[in-house]
């Protein structure tokens, strides 16, 4: 009996080994468990950190923000390596930013929307002495249309800056030009265009470069771009003789277009300082009821028409609140908020246009070169994702601010 | 009564005039009314940044706003020295259009550029961004400077407000009066002619005083011994005075603005019978891309008397290397 009792008493003393063995065997797993757990999130940690070392900007925002608020944007970050902006353009397509440098070389450069360069284009065959690049548009299929203040030419590339074609006036471009003169022009033939000198270039693979005199020159002076919501290009025309707005409909921009380029086109206002009339008008946009939104420069204020080119009346001028200085580039979101760039005034102030009478919003930035201060800002891109790219021209940057 | 009423007129025509002149370059530089906003344009009561009420403290940066080379606010691009206009007219203006309505795209302007010239990067410039100081031969010996009163900026020479000189020269350069007509040359008025008269080297001796050498003696410093004597060209003489009848100067009996030497030619002041030669006949005053080589480079000689002038330099010279001295002396 005392056998069995000890015997018992061998096998409940092996048991609760048993279990202790079992309950640290458990206790390891977890310990083994918290430390796959806490090297994973060191892992997850350090590849952040080697990102961040890698691209040294905000990270992106994750979902897309609808915007629906009426307060100002704060700012993000400032996109620099670009010298005296004047003009950007956000591609829908790509979600790239466009950048038209007045000062270095005088490049479009290209960057992602956080800033980071992809690249950079001009004119073929042009010095930087020779072209001006100011305001930039990009349409559905992702090309870029480039004003160009000296070659008195719309310039028009790829996404990627591939050279296109030249609009050398409301109804001639320059591959239209080539082939009224050249019998039997290859397809891929390739073109170019300098104000500055008195040729055309043109060549087919294989085959050495040839000329033709320069076309007789139009009589524009395009200078902001612009396409609506529904494809059609706007500009304005700031020639001397008669200062005005543009309007070419979208389908005069597809491909088998260009080579007879003859579209109808809508054109509205004149010189001077009255009603309908304008003094170098820097940008042209619609809103989602088709009404156009000038920013007539000179005469410090907003000029608005209908869609048929009639105009209706204009507002920002004179003194006191949402009063304009020298209105430059103007951008106009989903909700018919108008975003107008002040350049002396250095801000953006913001007008909900979307009733009968244009509503003052609020006002952005002010004079300085520290965050969010602007010195000479010129002109505002939007993209989707609620950011704006502002070209601060005098901090030689394109500022980010975001809702 | 009839002298009092008679004055009224006069001093009426008058000031008419004057505001005629003083709003001729149009937009914010003139024609104000009691209630204009165009001061708003560049000018702050009480939040502004810069001295004299300015919405920035760099006038340069204020000024190319319009006048850079975006062209967004005016034609007279002055960043590249272009008048930037339309194709609208041919060239002579046939069609009866004066003034800027006249001049052809991209016509080079009469100041040059400060940037780039003619497309090619500028070897010598006036720097407008209110650093420099000091001005050579500003009341002091040639070949030195002395202070400015101020920085040197757009507006040390152009009033904003409107002038009735010509291109809205200041009516007061550096404390010196300053008188420079505008000659209107009938069809021919426009952006890219000279359309100056004798006065014009005022506005350069304002500061450079003593290489204003007016004396009729060719060459020989006459009247600035004040400024430590010694030899200079002669200015607002008459373009074929008497160095035509000097075998040793060799003039030409060529006009050197309108026929000129080796297809280059130079500007004249207008001054009724013999157009004068005039500190702008050979300089830009806003920059130039002419292109210096051997002698002409100061380079060639570094220790001259000239001092540290950077290699390359073209003086403000409208012409390659010493071209200006062809045009006129054709040697």
């Amino acid at each position: 009996m005392s056998n069995i009792d000890a015997g018992n008493q061998v096998s409940e003393h092996d048991l609760s080994l048993i279990e202790e063995e079992e309950r640290a065997e458990k206790r390891r797993r977890w310990l083994l468990l918290l430390l796959l757990l806490l090297l994973a999130l060191l892992a997850c940690v350090l590849l952040l950190f080697i990102r961040y070392l890698r691209q040294p900007e905000p990270l992106p925002e994750m979902i897309p923000l609808p915007v629906d608020v009426n307060y100002p944007p704060h700012y993000l970050f400032s996109i620099y390596g670009v010298d005296k902006p004047v003009g950007v353009a956000y591609s829908l397509r790509n979600d790239r930013i466009y950048v038209a440098e007045t000062g270095g070389k005088r490049l479009v450069k290209i960057f992602d929307r956080d800033g980071n360069p992809l690249g950079s284009f001009a004119p073929p065959r042009t010095m930087p002495g020779e072209r001006s690049p100011v305001y930039l548009a990009v349409d559905g299929a992702g090309r870029v249309f480039v004003t160009d203040r000296l070659q008195h030419a719309i310039f028009v590339y790829d996404e990627n800056g591939t050279f296109l074609d030249t609009i050398l006036g409301p109804d001639l471009t320059l591959s239209e030009y080539v082939l009224k003169h050249v019998n039997n022009l290859r397809p891929d033939a390739t073109f170019a265009y300098n104000q500055f000198e008195h040729v055309v270039y043109y060549k087919s693979p294989g085959e050495p470069e040839r000329t033709l005199p320069t076309p007789e020159p139009a009589m524009w002076a395009p200078l902001g771009i612009r396409f609506d919501r529904t494809g059609r290009l706007l500009f304005t025309d700031v020639r001397q003789e008669r200062n005005a707005v543009y309007l070419i409909s979208a389908d005069a921009f597809s491909p088998s277009s260009w080579r007879n380029f003859d579209p109808p086109v809508i054109s509205f206002g004149s010189t001077g300082q009255g009603d309908g009339q304008f003094l170098f008008p820097n940008s042209a946009v619609a809103d989602s009821q088709g009404r156009i939104y000038v920013t007539d420069g000179n005469n410090g204020r907003i000029s608005v028409w209908d869609e048929k080119g009639q105009f209706l009346f204009h507002f920002g001028g004179g003194s006191g609140e949402g009063a304009l200085s020298l209105p430059r580039g103007a951008a106009i979101d989903e909700r018919d908020r108008l975003y107008v760039v002040d350049a002396v005034g250095q801000n953006v102030k913001v007008y909900d246009v979307s009733g009968p009478e244009p509503d003052f919003l609020f006002a952005f930035g002010d004079w300085g070169m520290g965050d969010g201060q602007f010195n000479y800002p010129n002109d505002i891109a939007l993209d989707r994702y609620g950011r704006l790219y502002i070209a601060d021209r005098e901090n030689n940057r394109i500022q980010v601010w975001s809702y | 009564m009839r002298k009092l009423i008679l004055a009224t007129v006069v001093v009426l025509a008058l000031a008419l005039t004057m505001v005629g002149l003083a709003s001729a370059n149009g937009g914010p530089h003139g024609g104000y009314t009691a209630t204009t906003d165009a001061c708003a344009g560049c000018h702050r009561a009480h939040t502004a940044i810069g001295p004299r009420l300015l919405v920035r403290s760099s006038t340069y940066d204020l000024c190319i706003s319009c006048h850079g080379s975006a062209g967004a606010g005016a034609n007279t691009n002055v960043e590249d020295g272009y008048y930037l206009s339309s194709r609208d007219d041919p060239p002579g203006g046939a069609d009866g259009n004066v003034g800027a309505a006249n001049t052809p795209d991209n016509a080079p302007l009469l100041g040059g550029g400060f940037q780039y010239y003619q497309g090619i990067t500028v070897t010598s410039s006036h720097d407008p961004t209110g650093t420099v100081l000091a001005a050579w031969g500003n009341a002091v010996d040639r070949g030195t400077t002395a202070d400015l009163s101020e920085g040197l900026s757009c507006a040390s020479c152009h009033d904003p407000h409107g002038s009735p000189n010509y291109r809205i020269i200041k009516a007061t350069v550096n404390g010196v009066a300053v008188s420079v007509d505008q000659v209107d040359e009938g069809a021919a008025k426009d952006y890219d002619t000279e359309q100056w008269g004798a006065g014009m080297s005022n506005i350069c001796a304002a500061c450079h005083v003593a290489y204003h050498e007016t004396g009729a003696d060719v060459g020989h410093d006459t009247t600035n011994q004040a400024y430590g004597g010694g030899f200079t060209h002669r200015v607002d003489m008459p373009w074929n005075g008497d160095a035509l009848t000097d075998p040793l100067i060799g003039m030409g009996t060529n006009n050197p603005e309108t026929v000129g030497f080796g297809g280059y030619t130079l500007p004249l002041a207008e001054s009724g019978t013999a157009d004068r030669v005039v500190c702008m006949t050979c300089h830009l005053p806003h920059g130039t891309s002419a292109q210096m080589t051997g002698f002409a480079d100061p380079a060639f000689d570094p220790s001259g008397p000239q001092g540290p002038i950077p290699a390359g330099d073209s003086s403000l010279l409208r012409l390659d290397n010493r071209g200006v001295c062809e045009v006129c002396h054709q040697k």
